[in-house]
């Protein structure tokens, strides 16, 4: 097995109390677990690792402990936004192929104080995609990293590893652009994250087979949309239909539009959870918009968050808004 | 969650029972703008036909909602208490749309759900809210209340863009000339009106922008005597 030694939240943090005036007071409590965030979108160049990179540099600015994870293990590129050089630097790889024991000794240091990187190559095994096992055991020793926040940037697409970090994240957001390629890839996500979360909370239930068949778009049983879904399993099973009903009401992925370039495009944030709420049934948060701003591709060629590089940019004001919102920092 | 056929006006345009006209205008023009044929968000869930029979019971809904009569009668028929008339709207604080009791009412009566759009245009003066935003629904654009209690134009804009409001709507509802809005959010106060106008025009803003007249108007006119004296 791979553990071996003390683990890490068993560590004690600076201005903890440690021994007391006699051994009762010796009590050591785990840190509370990190928050969990997950950046994903469907699309690729919508602007997700931009938006990790900047969401984490205010987020660590403000005081907080952050790691990032780049968990596009296919063309993993985070780094290159914070200005760090990957090279032959530790990786996810060294960890799942145990060369490294604690998630932690992974995360490398970032020009940003306070925050840090897991870098996402999987190099020597060459894959893009995690196993069932390796997910689990990542997801494990996330909770236990010394660090406040931990942010998943998501690769595109909607494989398993990918719907999987997004599903165990405390908050998921959806990156979109205004455009139609983008929005139709958001709904694919958030279509196979929801149907991946059902099927694994219902995996026992009497529907499991109806939830398997409401996945292919063109079933005959002419089940389109979750409402018709619901429709069915309360015909099949009400009490079930109730289950169903909590698990779509538990579920609030935030929508950040980025690239906005007018209020017909900051609507576009509205109109799409509009649609959620109708089509898929599912609440979502229209957490903020990021405004098309020369600054943001001057920045990632500077290899810079855009929040350090033009702290008072449209873009960089609207980042400090999106994590004042979530973070109340 | 329930199907849209079942859905009662409230929920179809997505706003509270208890909003403000103002708030149920703004919550149809959201609804509207989602399924219009030329809407990026529909496209690929929805069928133009499908996009139709939405739009039509979305302006089936706001013929209702936007008639002071009509929607008291729908809110009796809903077996809810009548909706707040202006001066009695407090900041709402509820976040999501609540679901009425009972089913939903259906089809008001045809000649008012045909009505020309331009009749529904006359809208009453917005009511005086407030405090913080009333449209908690839309929670958004409470992230850009400035962090100094300064509203110069810049902010205006920022908070008006943020609640996906065109500068011609507002010109539209409050007759302010479309010129003077811009000055107004441009910050360029050699050219603004009168200082009597002006604090009329600001209260205007603020109230289509569910803000504090009293405030906007004070902290704006502040901060132009600051500047016009050199100030900071």
């Amino acid at each position: 097995m791979r553990r071996t030694g003390t683990p890490s939240w068993l560590s004690v943090r600076r201005g903890e109390p440690t021994l007391g005036s006699d051994h009762d007071d010796f009590v050591v409590k785990p840190p509370p677990p990190a928050r969990v965030w997950a950046v994903g979108g469907g699309k690729g160049g919508i602007g997700k690792s931009f938006l990790v990179a900047n969401l984490a540099t205010v987020a660590a600015r403000s005081g907080k402990r952050v790691i990032l994870i780049d968990a596009d293990l296919g063309g993993a590129n985070l780094h290159t936004c914070l200005g760090v050089r990957a090279g032959e630097r530790v990786s996810l790889s060294d960890y799942f192929e145990d060369r490294v024991l604690e998630l932690d000794k992974v995360a490398i240091e970032t020009p940003v104080p306070g925050l840090r990187l897991i870098l996402g190559a999987l190099g020597h095994t060459g894959k893009a995609e995690t196993t069932a096992e390796q997910r689990t055991q990542l997801l494990r020793a996330v909770r236990k990293l010394p660090a406040d926040l931990v942010i998943f940037d998501l690769a595109a697409g909607t494989d398993r590893s990918t719907i999987d970090f997004f599903l165990e994240a405390d908050e998921g957001f959806v990156v979109t652009t205004p455009e139609p390629t983008a929005i139709e890839n958001a709904y694919a996500f958030l279509r196979a994250a929801f149907y991946r979360q059902l099927a694994h909370e219902l995996a026992d239930s009497s529907a499991r087979d109806v939830i398997r068949l409401s996945m292919d778009q063109r079933n005959e049983r002419g089940i389109r949309t979750p409402a018709d879904l619901m429709a069915e399993i309360d015909r099949l099973d009400p009490a079930e239909g109730q289950r169903f009903r909590r698990l779509i009401e538990g579920f609030h992925p935030h929508l950040v539009v980025n690239q906005v370039r007018d209020t017909e495009e900051v609507k576009m944030g509205f109109s799409i959870r509009s649609v959620c709420k109708k089509y898929f049934g599912i609440d979502v948060d229209y957490a903020g918009y990021i405004c098309f701003d020369d600054n943001v591709w001057r920045s990632v060629k500077e290899r810079r968050p855009l929040v350090l590089a033009y702290p008072s940019s449209d873009g960089a004001l609207y980042i400090r808004r999106i994590v004042k919102k979530l973070l109340g920092t | 969650m329930r199907a849209l056929a079942e859905q009662n006006y409230y929920e179809l345009i997505e706003a509270s029972p208890d909003g403000s006209p103002q708030q149920i205008e703004r919550a149809y023009r959201i609804a509207r703008s989602a399924y219009l044929p030329s809407s990026a968000a529909t496209y690929s869930l929805y069928s133009s036909e499908e996009c139709a029979a939405i739009l039509r019971r979305i302006e089936e809904a706001y013929a209702v909602l936007s008639d002071a009569r009509l929607r008291r009668e729908y809110d009796a028929r809903l077996g809810r208490a009548p909706a707040p008339t202006p001066a009695s709207v407090e900041p709402a604080r509820t976040k999501r749309v609540v679901p009425a009791r009972s089913e939903p009412a259906r089809a008001p009566e045809p000649d008012l759900a045909r009505r020309p759009s331009g009749e529904r245009r006359g809208l009453p003066p917005p009511p005086p809210l407030v405090g913080r935003r009333a449209a908690a629904e839309f929670d958004l654009e409470n992230s850009f209340a400035p962090d100094n209690g300064v509203f110069d134009g810049e902010v205006l804009r920022r908070i008006r863009v943020s609640l996906g409001i065109e500068l011609e709507e507002i010109s539209s509802i409050t007759k302010i000339n479309d010129q003077h809005l811009r000055s107004i959010e441009s910050n360029q106060y050699e050219v603004l009106p009168a200082p009597v106008y002006l604090r009329g025009f600001l209260k205007q803003i603020a109230k289509c922008l569910s803000l504090d007249p009293g405030q906007v108007a004070d902290s704006y006119t502040h901060r132009m005597r600051e500047t016009a004296t050199g100030g900071a």
